[in-house]
């Protein structure tokens, strides 16, 4: 069977209480319309992970579909911060897991290299560490270097059940591009058990393969991929868009409050039936193409 | 001839001033950004720029919204990942100067980034560490560069999410970290710290202020030198670099 699918399809393989890693860098390469369709199946309960907390998992936790939160940290830039999850960490309804980016990036190398543990030097002295060390099944511990036997943190490794990755290109079997900077995404992938590709443009094999050094996800670790322009809507996707800063500060208000954020998600979830309506909805192709990046600047 | 300048636009020269030629900087946005840039166009040619995302000296030519912007990314040398930046530069040891923001500093100069209030009761979440506490843990040496409020800068902060000297003396090293903070730089003044206690220490006090409103703008005694010199003010250079060139917009500078 061919991995390519519609979006509808790669989400409704994914279980509630499924462990997510997640593509987003606060408001870049974030998967929105993944997000959006999560919410629109229902599936809840889920772990999600990030090393710098993102959009796409914002809009998730204020859904009510998160559970656990793994991230370092984050933010929506200039535009905001992370209100529902900061709501939810506050009130006590998000079980959030705060590291910094590096410790959560070696917990996915960790993951990636089949290693049992990662010692790393971040953390140490700080009380982002002491409150990882007061949970009960603490990810973090001690141990000697067996060869100076200098103290060392060490982190267990992350492997997610999936890996949701906004890219560029791929081809039909999951061979994927991800312009610019990648941050933690090529360690998601190869940390989780499988990865779910969802692309701006799908390209002939032939493609992939005369410029191979650009592949960043070999098809191997990919169950479904999904041909999705403009999947990260409002965020921004490197070459090809970006962002939507009305739409995003449209977000930021619709978050200051709980009733808020339900009338965004009924206009902008519930209320559309798939990606291609919410395109409609936010302005079609005009408002689309005035976010078309400068192949030049890149933006 | 006096120049007309901003507070804001003074931080950034003294920030500038703080970076060597040919040193690898790790920066946070906003005036870290604009120091880091003006140090390079003056002083500091062969100085290496790094965002923790994946990025290797970009030469921006549009201001950003944050490091999440490409605008930020523009004509870099390198784009990459978290695992090559803050691993294999940071982590590794060949991070000179780590430049952070924060909401909260504290005598030995620890940083909070994460919650005001009470961690165990009620506190308002912000942002947390991403890149932070692993500059603060890593870098040889780290500039921390905020307003200077009593709120701000206190006796006691509610969170240490990047660690300075953490309780003073040897604290830090006996924690197994290397590097510390060097200079905190605000609106008011410069700090260092005492070499041996690692308490904050004013080194110089902006023009135009007075030692009493540095000492009325901060939740605690800081060391103070006698006498206190006064903070070298920008050039005519320095601010047409800042106005005309690396933040026309006024994005970063307020």
């Amino acid at each position: 069977m061919g991995k390519l699918v519609t979006l509808a399809e790669a989400v409704a393989s994914i279980p509630s209480g499924s462990h997510l890693a997640l593509s987003g860098f606060a408001i870049t390469r974030c998967t929105m319309a993944f997000a959006r369709e999560v919410i629109r199946q229902g599936i809840r309960g889920l772990t999600v992970s990030q090393c710098v907390g993102a959009m796409d998992a914002d809009l998730l936790v204020g859904a009510g579909a998160v559970e656990r939160l793994i991230y370092g940290g984050g933010s929506l830039d200039r535009f905001g911060r992370l209100a529902c999850v900061n709501r939810g960490i506050e009130g006590g309804s998000l079980h959030a897991e705060e590291y910094s980016s590096l410790s959560i990036a070696f917990r996915y190398l960790a993951g990636a290299l089949g290693l049992p543990f990662m010692p790393i030097r971040s953390l140490v002295g700080s009380d982002l560490l002491r409150q990882l060390q007061e949970r009960s099944g603490a990810d973090v511990a001690s141990i000697k270097d067996p060869f100076t036997g200098e103290s060392w943190l060490a982190l267990r490794p992350l492997s997610p059940d999936v890996a949701v990755v906004q890219v560029q290109v791929s081809d039909e079997d999951g061979n994927a591009w991800i312009r610019g900077p990648r941050w933690d995404n090529a360690e998601q992938v190869r940390a989780s058990q499988r990865t779910i590709v969802i692309t701006e443009r799908v390209v002939p094999g032939d493609v992939i393969r005369q410029d191979a050094e650009q592949t960043v996800i070999p098809g191997l670790f990919v169950s479904h991929v999904v041909k999705l322009p403009f999947g990260a809507h409002p965020a921004s996707v490197y070459r090809v868009y970006d962002y939507d800063a009305a739409e995003i500060k449209r977000y930021v208000e619709a978050t200051r409050t709980p009733e808020a954020l339900q009338a965004y998600l009924v206009e902008t979830v519930h209320g559309v039936p798939d990606h291609a309506a919410y395109l409609e909805k936010i302005g079609g192709q005009a408002r689309l193409s005035e976010l078309m990046a400068d192949p030049g600047l890149g933006y | 001839m006096d120049l007309d300048y901003t507070t804001s636009e003074l931080m950034a020269v003294a920030g500038a001033r703080e970076l060597k030629d040919g040193e690898v900087v790790a920066v946070g946005l906003g005036l870290p950004v604009v120091a880091s840039f003006l140090a390079k166009r003056t002083h500091a040619p062969h100085m290496t720029i790094l965002f923790e995302l994946g990025v290797i000296d970009p030469q921006p030519v549009e201001p950003g919204v944050g490091l999440a912007d490409p605008r930020v990314w523009y004509r870099a040398n390198v784009l990459s990942s978290f695992v090559d930046i803050l691993g294999s530069v940071l982590h590794h040891g060949r991070v000179d100067v780590g430049f952070l923001g924060g909401l909260e500093t504290d005598r030995f100069g620890n940083l909070n980034t994460t919650l005001v209030g009470d961690p165990r009761g009620k506190f308002r979440h912000m942002i947390g560490s991403g890149g932070a506490n692993d500059i603060a843990s890593c870098a040889r040496r780290t500039i921390i560069i905020m307003r200077q409020e009593e709120r701000k800068l206190r006796e006691s902060i509610s969170f240490i999410t990047s660690p300075g000297y953490l309780s003073g003396g040897s604290r830090r090293a006996e924690a197994g970290l290397r590097g510390g903070p060097s200079k905190v730089i605000t609106d008011k003044a410069i700090f260092g710290f005492h070499p041996e206690t690692r308490e904050l220490m004013i080194l110089s006090v902006h023009p135009g202020v007075t030692l009493d409103e540095v000492r009325s703008t901060m939740g605690f005694a800081p060391l103070v030198p006698d006498p206190v010199t006064a903070t070298e003010p920008p050039t005519a250079e320095q601010l047409r670099l800042i106005r005309e060139e690396i933040d026309p917009e006024r994005m970063y500078m307020g």
